[in-house]
């Protein structure tokens, strides 16, 4: 067939303008947004990409209250607690899936998967309910019980799949080249293991990090906000001011920190899929 | 003290252990799975056993004392509400066709990453950042930024002068949505691309396959389980968007662009008709487990089939 013959430079030409067309889609929107959020009140409707006229006003009216940077703080907090503790109980239940073998399993996995897909919706006014009659309501535990709940299912899930794949007669064969059992656990198994885990907790964690659902109508005052129920109550505000460059760096702000946390840890994370098959 | 009960316990580890660990009683084994199994269906289960309780209840918040039974009083009013219908309609078609656009997008998207180039890792890293963003923060950032009809980037671009939201709702959600998941849907295709052995692909073209022959015949069937994985995950996950559609249109103009999670959220939190968005909260379960039960087949057979390869 032609159609894989060698790489012409012509070739290479047409590929490089395609993953530049893609990286444009993505992204034209963000950096539409970090254009937005530079502009002064004036100049935001002038449609030029870059700023005339360069403002950090924006940034410094997020920060001037604490409207932005207690949900900030709210959003951290919940998101990190709940992950840790989905990724714990999920490596626990993963392991059995992937290496016990008991009668029942199938059921047992069916139904952690039907509860991630059970509509959270159907169980927002309930839990609104009960966590007002536990006083529950508006605070981080309010919040981290939900999170951990639908955030397990794709914690165990992922690291099923994760621990399927990695090859299980190293501990054995640790084992009988001498290596005690905790030997054979933390020198052969968990840094096969430590890439799947780490994607996994990437994973929960922006899953916790971004739920809006729970957070709107799950609080009601800075205790326990997240900041994307807090971004919803800047556009509130619309009808007496132009937030438009406010939510804007609002947006900004939230959004670098992930995509520089990705950029740092993707290597790993994409070659965590691969490379420990591979060498394995 | 101590040396009673150091003593027996050498002894009984040496002659015990290897007994039960043969028998293992199959509790034990499921024991790591417990705490997470018991901990998901109590905080899922219980609310939700209280939704079914209040879809037979009248009760509306802003009338105390309002609240007494009516059987399915409820059920009846929903099924002949017409926004019900529309809600419903509106969820289908965001679904199906964001999970199927953002499929396709993300398979080429995926094929493109897998190739090497310089630059890959940063390439990458821009493709999947859609994703990475808080879905409240892209909401935002498509309505202003994009569909606005004073700041917005389409108008400008198109030099034309609509108010997209207004306009096109339904279409305008779909294209947030499919942009958020794309990314998705491209990590997951890329993982399993990536997951394919070099050694079978060299092989095959080594016996001369071309591209598209290792691509239809090696690539493809190996991908299915990961092409699967992301329309399940992100059919749930759409099914259940509110973010885009509460940031972006409010369900409006009118409802045409309301889904269902959107509906039930008005009727609970905006008209406290807890009685009736409960009902709707039960049907939505109901819907959903059909649905999750075909996938949920679908999935297992899969597995099994590809354990089977192996």
């Amino acid at each position: 067939m032609a159609i894989g013959g060698a790489v012409t430079p012509g070739r290479k030409a047409k590929w490089a303008i395609i993953d530049i067309i893609v990286v444009v889609y993505a992204l034209v929107p963000v950096l539409w947004i970090v254009s937005l959020s530079f502009k002064t009140k004036d100049t935001l409707a002038d449609g030029n990409f870059i700023p005339r006229d360069w403002t950090l006003q924006n940034y410094a009216d997020i920060f001037a209250t604490d409207e932005f940077i207690r949900p900030l703080i709210n959003s951290l907090g919940i998101s990190i607690i709940a992950t840790l503790i989905a990724v714990v109980l999920g490596m626990m239940a993963a392991y059995a899936i992937a290496r016990l073998d008991f009668p029942g399993k199938k059921a047992l996995v069916g139904v952690s998967l039907l509860i991630a897909m059970f509509p959270q919706i159907s169980l927002v006014t309930p839990l609104f309910n009960i966590e007002r009659e536990l006083g529950l309501f508006d605070t981080w535990p309010g919040l981290i019980l939900p999170y951990i709940t639908f955030a397990l299912p794709l914690a165990i899930y992922t690291l099923s799949a994760f621990f399927r794949e990695i090859p299980w007669e190293l501990e054995k064969a640790a084992k009988m080249d001498g290596a005690t059992p905790g030997q054979a656990f933390w020198k052969v198994i968990a840094p096969l293991a430590a890439p799947g885990v780490f994607t996994t907790a990437i994973l929960v964690f922006i899953f916790c990090w971004n739920d809006f659902l729970f957070a709107i109508s799950l609080t009601s005052t800075e205790a326990s906000r997240t900041v994307p129920a807090a971004l919803s109550f800047f556009t509130g505000t619309s009808q007496f001011e132009d937030p438009t460059g406010t939510i804007s760096a609002a947006a900004v702000v939230i959004t670098i920190p992930i995509i520089l946390f990705v950029l740092f840890f993707q290597r790993r994370i994409v070659a965590g899929l691969t490379s420990g098959a591979v060498k394995g | 003290m101590t040396t009673t009960e150091v003593a027996p316990a050498p002894a009984g580890r040496g002659a015990e252990q290897p007994a039960p660990r043969r028998h293992a009683s199959p509790w034990k084994r499921r024991a790591p799975l417990l705490p997470a199994l018991i901990f998901t269906i109590a905080v899922t289960q219980i609310p939700f056993l209280v939704t079914v309780f209040y879809s037979f209840q009248s009760w509306n918040l802003v009338r105390p004392g309002s609240q007494y039974f009516v059987g399915f009083q409820n059920y009846i009013d929903v099924f002949a509400d017409s926004t019900f219908r529309t809600a419903m309609l509106n969820t289908v078609v965001l679904t199906v066709v964001c999970v199927f656009v953002s499929m396709v997008l993300g398979l080429g998207l995926a094929l493109l990453l897998d190739r090497k180039f310089t630059g890959r890792s940063v390439v990458r890293t821009l493709i999947i950042t859609p994703f990475l963003i808080l879905p409240a923060a892209g909401a935002l950032l498509w309505k202003t930024a994009m569909f606005d009809p004073v700041h917005g980037l389409l108008n400008f671009v198109f030099g034309t002068d609509i108010d997209w939201l207004s306009a096109y709702p339904l279409g305008s959600v779909m294209t947030q949505v499919i942009w958020q998941w794309t990314p998705f849907m491209t990590l997951l295709i890329l993982a399993g691309l990536q997951a394919q052995s070099k050694e079978v692909l060299e092989a095959a073209q080594v016996d001369g396959a071309g591209r598209w022959r290792t691509f239809a015949s090696i690539t493809l069937p190996q991908l299915s389980r990961y092409l699967q994985l992301a329309a399940l995950l992100g059919a749930i996950y759409i099914v259940n968007s509110f973010d885009a559609i509460y940031l972006m249109t409010q369900g409006g103009p009118g409802t045409a662009s309301t889904n269902l999670p959107f509906y039930i959220y008005q009727r609970a939190f905006e008209g406290f008709d807890v009685g009736q968005s409960s009902a709707m909260g039960v049907i939505v379960v109901i819907l959903t487990l059909i649905v999750a039960t075909f996938t949920l087949r679908l999935m297992f057979r899969t597995f099994d089939v590809s354990g089977g390869v192996k």
